[in-house]
């Protein structure tokens, strides 16, 4: 499947990119959790370079403004300085459930990253609840890896699909 | 006020100082949402954080990010603790400062009596009484800082004036984070200000054993770094003194704090 998109990539005359896009699949877990008020948490997705800076958000759940500052790192890392990225990527929150996000390799402004360390996150926080942050350490090198990182209070078993 | 401030700068100059450690503590060091409220609380206490008197709130004003100061648009003085509340209707980084610049006051004795004058020692070589003894100026100032920052910070609020004691924040309030390191740089008229000694402490005071202060001291470039291995709320104090005689005083005092959040990494 990437040999033909290579290929297409070489006649646009895109052929000084580093890499083709990788293709990841990133499969996250909101719990359920029993309690008398239960609010849908904020979840964000992204992933980070080997300097810690963001180089892609991949998801965003989130509602009022006021508590996006809950979802500490991702408030920290992106979304206080990047409004209309956060605009851009804003979805509604989910139910508890199982769920499978695609990430194409590239970054916010669409180009494929280099090759080298970088690191997933999945932060997710509740009204009246908890906050947990998972994180996945990875290497863009073309090799097919699969990753996890284990359950956490707010957050299911993660896994990072690199094909 | 002014009686309450000179008592605070009578306090701060008397030897055995007995003076409580003076913090502001706002409601939220990072905010998200659009025209926001902030609510601080003011009080001078011996346990980080646990109220005991409320001050008054009068010397209370906010920096906005553009660099202007503004007083609070609401404020109440309690027996244990003083608030203020403020719309933050712009983005970035605010200052919350209670104190003012630096003072001058003129100690002397007359016919046996200790008296003070509010003046530096210019004003005061024209207004003391014939025969005044033990005659000693000094220059003092006292303050408490707190930084707050509504989406994207930045620095404008937080730059040295090059006037009096103050506080260079090398590193932005708004990426204290628990296991980075904090920089900053005390400055005395915008000279670093070296070997000055700052207490550290944190919160929950009231249920440790053991408190947990830290005593630091800024390095020859008047710098002081900390990392702290726990989110939470963190005060420090930093005391200087000179008996550096200048024009206006014969010696020099003064306290600052700041109160500052440190986030989950």
């Amino acid at each position: 499947m990437r040999k033909p998109l290579f290929a297409l990539a070489l006649l646009l005359g895109l052929g000084s990119q580093p890499l083709s896009a990788a293709q990841a699949d990133i499969v996250l877990t909101i719990p359920e959790i029993a309690t008398a008020q239960y609010y849908r948490p904020y979840v964000a997705v992204w992933v980070e370079d080997a300097q810690q800076q963001p180089v892609k958000l991949i998801a965003l759940w989130r509602k009022e403004p006021d508590w996006l500052k809950d979802i500490r790192r991702f408030w920290r890392k992106i979304g206080r300085s990047d409004t209309a990225l956060v605009d851009a990527m804003t979805g509604a929150t989910r139910t508890p459930g199982q769920y499978r996000l695609s990430w194409d390799g590239t970054d916010d402004q669409g180009q494929a990253l280099a090759p080298g360390a970088y690191t997933l996150y999945v932060e997710a926080s509740r009204e009246q609840g908890g906050r947990s942050l998972q994180k996945i350490d990875f290497q863009l090198n073309g090799q097919p890896q699969q990753l996890n990182a284990a359950a956490a209070e707010e957050l299911g078993p993660l896994t990072l699909t690199l094909k | 006020m002014k009686n309450l401030l000179t008592a605070a700068m009578l306090a701060l100059f008397s030897q055995a100082s007995l003076a409580h450690t003076l913090w502001v503590m706002p409601s939220h060091f990072v905010l998200s949402g659009e025209d926001t409220w902030i609510s601080v609380d003011v009080s001078a206490a011996n346990m980080t954080f646990v109220a005991d008197k409320g001050v008054s709130p009068d010397n209370l004003s906010l920096v906005f990010p553009d660099g202007s100061r503004h007083k609070f648009s609401q404020s109440y003085q309690g027996k244990r603790k003083s608030q203020a509340d403020h719309q933050l209707v712009q983005e970035g980084t605010y200052l919350i400062e209670n104190g003012g610049p630096a003072r001058y006051f003129t100690m002397f004795e007359v016919n046996g009596e200790r008296k003070r004058i509010m003046a530096d020692k210019r004003a005061a070589a024209k207004e003391l009484p014939a025969g005044a003894t033990k005659v000693t100026t000094s220059r003092g100032q006292s303050k408490a800082l707190a930084v707050v920052t509504v989406k994207a910070p930045n620095r404008t609020a937080l730059d040295p004036k090059g006037d009096g004691f103050e506080l260079n924040f090398i590193t932005h309030p708004a990426d204290y984070v628990a296991e980075d390191k904090i920089e900053w740089q005390l400055l005395m008229d915008g000279k670093p200000a070296a070997g000055v000694k700052v207490e550290l402490s944190q919160q929950d005071e009231l249920y440790r054993n053991a408190a947990g202060r830290q005593m630091l001291e800024t390095d020859a470039a008047g710098k002081l770094a900390f990392t702290p291995t726990q989110a939470g709320r963190y005060l420090i104090e930093a005391s200087y003194q000179s008996a550096e005689k200048t024009e206006l005083a014969d010696q020099s005092r003064a306290t600052l704090t700041l109160t500052f959040e440190v986030g989950l990494p």
